[in-house]
């Protein structure tokens, strides 16, 4: 049940006096499975300690749990991170919403919440967890959002090479495939500032959503 | 999930809407990054004693829907339609932000903004890892 975009309908609760400088917020997927390190990687680069915050899900219950053949849908509840930092001096007030979302496939709708208008999406992997990285992969993929994958280099796990974690994920060449230590402020800053840039490259070279063709100088 | 879980769960949910006076469907349109300021309006009375929450956490700074939920500890609807309360008494507004780094409705942000984050993010973190770019 993805919300609608935000759009104050009525003019009345838009400020008319709002001071000068609201930020222009900008969001950020941060996917992954269980303790594949999404809450260190948000407070690592976060000005507030990371949230946890709740939301209803309403999900049809034949398919997440053993009650089969119970039509009706019911309520869960699913938690994810925030987390939030402000870029004071860009030319226009700018705060990145940081989401850390679990991996299962049982919140998709939720990931469609979040990736309305997102930046991109980092999915983090555990090595030894690889599979858990499936999921949030192909969904990311298939709605066009940039991605990138960062490998969690947990202490005492074998380092894989990324080039064996992107045949390992199927990934195509375009995904970045970078390795990072979500604890490291300076690592998590390098995996946002490469999605940023990742996500140049797809604006500058595809026509997200549906939108005209921009008709660039490779083009003439 | 054991009969336990699910009953505390359930009972959870009903907790919460108690809040809301059962209501739970915001009445404006909210998502989880609308960010919202302290308005000159005051909220009616027999307001839930969260809606005093979210204004004093308001007044202090913007607050976006997504911050407000996890630091009630409410579930998001539940603190949208609280947000509502307040938006329909004038007690929030929604600022404007420029127009001209808005992202668009169903598209990511512009090139333009990218490179503002790009550049911006360097400069706050002149050490970050440098990745290079596949492809």
């Amino acid at each position: 049940m993805p919300s609608p975009i935000p759009r104050p309908d009525d003019p009345s609760t838009v400020s008319p006096h709002s001071q000068a400088g609201a930020p222009t917020v900008l969001k950020i997927v941060i996917a992954g499975g269980f303790g594949a390190g999404k809450t260190t990687a948000v407070g690592a680069v976060s000005e507030i300690t990371p949230l946890s915050t709740e939301e209803y899900l309403t999900e049809a219950s034949a398919d997440v749990d053993s009650l089969a053949g119970l039509a009706s849908k019911r309520t869960t509840t699913v938690a994810f991170d925030f987390g939030r930092l402000s870029l004071p001096d860009a030319p226009v007030p700018l705060e990145l919403f940081l989401f850390g979302t679990p991996g299962q496939d049982r919140f998709v709708d939720l990931w469609y919440d979040l990736s309305r208008g997102a930046v991109g999406a980092v999915v983090l992997v555990d090595t030894r967890r690889l599979e858990s990285s499936f999921t949030p992969v192909s969904f990311f993929e298939d709605i066009g959002l940039p991605l990138v994958v960062a490998v969690n280099q947990f202490d005492g796990a074998h380092p894989y090479h990324p080039e064996q974690v992107r045949a390992a994920l199927e990934l195509p060449a375009a995904v970045p495939v970078v390795t990072c230590d979500a604890r490291d402020t300076n690592h998590v800053a390098g995996v946002l500032l490469a999605l940023v840039d990742h996500a140049v490259n797809c604006a500058a070279t595809t026509n997200r959503a549906g939108h005209a063709p921009s008709t660039t100088l490779q083009d003439v | 999930m054991t009969t336990y879980g699910r009953a505390a769960e359930e009972s959870a949910f009903v907790r919460t809407y108690a809040v809301t006076r059962g209501r739970t469907k915001p009445r404006h349109l909210l998502a989880l990054e609308t960010v919202l300021e302290a308005g000159q309006g005051r909220p009616g009375p027999a307001q839930a004693e969260e809606c005093g929450e979210i204004l004093a956490l308001c007044r202090e700074r913007r607050r976006s829907v997504v911050e407000l939920a996890g630091r009630l500890g409410r579930p998001v609807t539940a603190v949208k339609v609280l947000v509502s309360d307040l938006l329909d008494a004038g007690a929030l507004v929604v600022p404007l932000t420029q127009s001209y780094a808005d992202t668009g409705a169903g598209s990511g942000p512009s090139v333009q903004l990218l490179a503002a984050v790009s550049a911006s993010l360097k400069r706050k973190w002149p050490d970050a890892v440098a990745y290079p770019q596949a492809g």
